[in-house]
């Protein structure tokens, strides 16, 4: 397939990106070599910090599939969960890590040196299904590791309660208590709570960096959205509040200067939806008509804040609104949420990434499309696509749709191509 | 004695919109769920009429516009109705959380479809003390969120209900165990419509209908043994013919692991102190949906399934897109195979069934079975 060039005017710190990712999962080989308990856990809650707090290697299959799609290992992962019965209809997400480890693992030239085998997984009932799904199923494959099954009430955001934290509460208890049990390591709650004052900062420096957005020229697009790795993988060290100021600092250099990321920007986009990790190129695309995508629904991921002096109640809040804040459990504080960020950020349209490997992110993206049309007037196209199996997408149909889209915009704006 | 006739829940199905929309029209509200895992009992006690939502094979237009192709055609179905009016008569929908799906579905409903509550109960998946704390407090919300639209659930009126649902899943069962046992001359396709009225009929008026039914059948035994005895698993089936199609293959179908069947009534009921710790017991000893429990948790209980329903088969009669289900079948595949029950997968699309294929590809899977 063919891909979309190179955007010419990178951050410096997309070059600094690389060596975190590099850094992240030579730490992780080295620990499972001296020992030191590797746990894999989903994405995107309060888990990570315990885990760096007691000094145990948190690894993230699911954060593993955006890198195989990058290096394109997803098409014989997708082979081998396909041969196993796992249907070409579920989430790429879950089709590509089963096919990875299911298949041959590590094997040599895997990019990163691969994954470390877990000594623990800590397993879940909450999130979406596939989410789910994929750590029952890495449960099975790794019958060695020790498994802690932890719950989170799937509730829209708006429709939290304090009964749903106290049960979060509860179930964080239960997981600090088993990681004690079984790797005997104590928490020790001074280190908790300046993990969590890390993690706060870079909540903090996340929401500065998308501030910035609101510049024309922005001064950073959804083409660097890479840099929401250290979100993922670093949340809760040193590490992330290092990258992220050094970032910050960059993007508010530019916005200051007018930097933008190309010559002239005439139209600025919106994403919705998870971007085709097989081409982030596809951005660039919108270049040469002069179109930058400014911003995104999954940014707004870690758009929260958390109390280092409450560690617990922090985290378990974390875990309950992370889900919640990018999937149909909450399509009213999404649509919302993208309403503000499309009207911030002087938002022209909106582009709509149906996405067939991911339905919570998708449902809800028609009704999206109706409130900004009339509550913004900011039109909106439909591009079909997946984030995972480029088998699920046509470039030449995103190019029609985008060129026409992208003319339309221009001539609204009453510009010229 | 009452005649042995299948005909009153097969009119209960057909005029279940008239009635509901007179029981709506004369102020009794009617409030819809799409999964079974919806606390249906605590409905019915604040006073309000749960009804199943059905898909019922309705061709997709409208539903088109705000839903993308890849999501289950039951619930596509269900919105295209609802988008039509054909739930006119319902207050609003009030679920389980069991899939991202249904999940999505109630909101999206709830932005394109006028009602009084939407409200989705996040249910716990692990039975703790924690976890029946959390349940209470979810249900009580759901109690408050039910007398915001008129309803008064109290102790009593719970204990009622949950006798109620209690007795018509009970009753349900025994028909069951009696068309396992060869007495019962009644296909699969009609047994689910019996079970089809119980989702669209108030069950104050369900069970009289069901008791003098299955009184009518005990009286009346008749074996009815041909056919290869197979398992259907699967979610949702509202269409009956599917069930005919399978059975005038040449099997028979012996048990099923469907939410239109075995697992919305099993077991009928929870033991507890108070009327709602009977209610979560219940929820916690479900038979399981794939949504609910991990695959390897629960592939040994439908090969338990299988094998005490004497199934030489299973067919999975799965809703094309449903990841629950797709997700769970390579586990629950390998498990029945080691057991020595082999396994048929059929999706169902939102065009349809292809009659003609599917009673090809089944009898080429009987015809392997009696290999
Ligand atoms: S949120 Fe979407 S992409 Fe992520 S695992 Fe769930 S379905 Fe897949
Ligand atoms: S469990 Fe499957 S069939 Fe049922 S609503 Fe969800 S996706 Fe549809």
């Amino acid at each position: 397939m063919e891909k979309a060039k190179k955007s010419y005017k990178r951050l410096r710190s997309a070059k600094e990106l690389n060596r975190v990712v590099a850094e992240f999962y030579l730490e992780c080989h080295e620990a499972k070599a001296r020992g030191k308990p590797v746990g894999w856990m989903p994405p995107m809650n309060g888990v990570i910090e315990i885990f760096y707090a007691m000094d145990l290697q948190p690894v993230f299959p699911e954060n593993w599939s955006p890198v195989c799609a990058a290096f394109g290992l997803a098409p014989r992962n997708f082979e081998v969960s396909a041969g196993m019965g796992f249907s070409r209809d579920l989430c790429g997400y879950l089709r590509n890590i089963v096919g990875y480890v299911y298949g041959p693992m590590n094997e040599e030239g895997t990019p990163l040196g691969g994954l470390p085998e877990p000594d623990l997984i800590i397993s879940a009932y909450g999130g979406c299904v596939p989410a789910m799904k994929i750590l029952h199923t890495l449960e099975r494959r790794f019958p060695e590791a020790k498994v802690h099954t932890s719950e989170l009430p799937q509730v829209g955001y708006e429709k939290i309660r304090p009964y749903h934290l106290d049960y979060c509460v509860s179930e964080t208890h239960r997981l600090i208590e088993w990681l004690t049990e079984t790797t005997g390591r104590k928490l020790d709650y001074d280190r908790l709570k300046e993990v969590v004052r890390l993690s706060d900062r870079a909540c903090e420096l996340w929401d500065e960096i998308m501030s910035y957005r609101r510049f024309i020229p922005t001064p950073i697009s959804a083409a660097e959205l890479g840099v929401m790795f250290v979100m993922v993988t670093r949340q809760g060290t040193q590490v992330a509040v290092d990258f992220l100021t050094g970032l910050r600092d960059e993007v508010k250099e530019r916005a200051e200067k007018g930097i933008g990321m190309i010559e002239e920007e005439k139209l600025r986009l919106f994403w919705d939806n998870i971007p085709m990790w097989y081409n982030m190129g596809l951005f660039n695309y919108f270049e040469k008509m002069g179109g930058v995508v400014v911003a995104e629904t999954y940014s707004a991921a870690w758009s929260m804040r958390l109390d280092p002096d409450k560690p617990i109640e922090s985290l378990a809040r974390k875990s309950l609104v992370s889900y919640p804040m990018v999937s149909c459990t909450s399509i009213k504080k999404r649509r919302d949420m993208v309403l503000k960020a499309c009207r911030d950020f002087h938002i022209d349209g909106a582009v709509l990434h149906s996405n067939k490997s991911c339905v919570p992110i998708t449902l809800g993206q028609m009704d999206m499309k109706r409130a900004l049309e009339e509550e913004l007037g900011i039109p909106s196209v439909v591009i079909d696509g997946d984030h995972m199996d480029a088998n699920n997408f046509s470039v030449a149909q995103f190019q029609t749709r985008a060129d026409a889209f992208m003319e339309m915009l221009l001539e609204k704006k009453g510009l010229t191509p | 004695m009452t005649a042995f006739s299948i005909q009153p829940f097969i009119e209960a199905v057909h005029d279940s919109r008239e009635r509901l929309a007179a029981l709506a029209s004369r102020g009794r509200k009617v409030l819809g769920y799409f999964c079974t895992y919806t606390p249906i009992e605590f409905i019915h006690a604040a006073g309000f009429v749960p009804v199943r939502i059905l898909g019922g094979g309705t061709p997709i237009e409208q539903a088109a516009s705000l839903t993308p192709t890849f999501i289950c055609p039951y619930l596509r179905q269900a919105l295209e109705r609802a988008l039509r009016g054909e739930y006119g008569f319902l207050s609003g929908v009030v679920q389980g959380y069991t899939c991202d799906v249904a999940c999505g579905l109630i909101n999206i409903w709830e932005l394109n479809v006028p009602g009084d509550l939407y409200h989705t109960v996040p249910l716990p998946y692990q039975d703790s003390p924690d976890a029946r704390k959390y349940f209470r407090q979810a249900l009580r919300e759901l109690g408050e969120r039910l007398a915001d639209i008129g309803g008064r659930v109290t102790d009593a009126s719970l204990a009622a209900s949950l006798d109620l649902y209690g007795n018509i899943r009970r009753r349900s069962l025994d028909l069951y165990r009696l068309r396992s046992q060869g007495r019962l001359a009644l296909s699969a396709a009609e047994l689910l419509s019996v079970v089809q009225a119980g989702l669209v009929t108030p069950p104050e008026d369900y069970l009289p209908m069901l008791e003098a039914f299955v009184e009518a059948a005990e009286a009346r035994p008749q074996a009815s043994e041909r056919g290869v005895p197979v398992l259907v698993s699967g979610s949702v089936i509202d269409q009956p013919w599917v069930l005919e199609v399978i059975e005038a293959s040449g099997a028979r179908v012996v048990g099923d692991d469907l939410c239109t069947g075995l697992r919305a009534f099993s077991p009928p009921t929870g033991r507890g102190g108070d009327p709602t710790d009977r209610l979560m017991d219940r929820h916690f000893r479900r038979f399981p949906c794939p949504a609910r429990m991990k695959a390897q948790e629960r592939a040994p209980l439908l090969v338990d399934l299988a094998k005490g329903s004497r199934a030489e088969g299973v067919i999975f009669l799965i809703q094309k897109f449903c990841t629950p289900h797709l997700a769970d079948l390579p586990v629950v595949m390998e498990a029945l195979e080691a057991a020595g029950v082999r396994g048929l997968t059929v999706e169902m699309e939102e065009t349809g069934l292809n009659e003609g294929q599917l009673r090809t590809r089944v009898e080429s899977f009987l015809e392997m079975l009696g290999d």
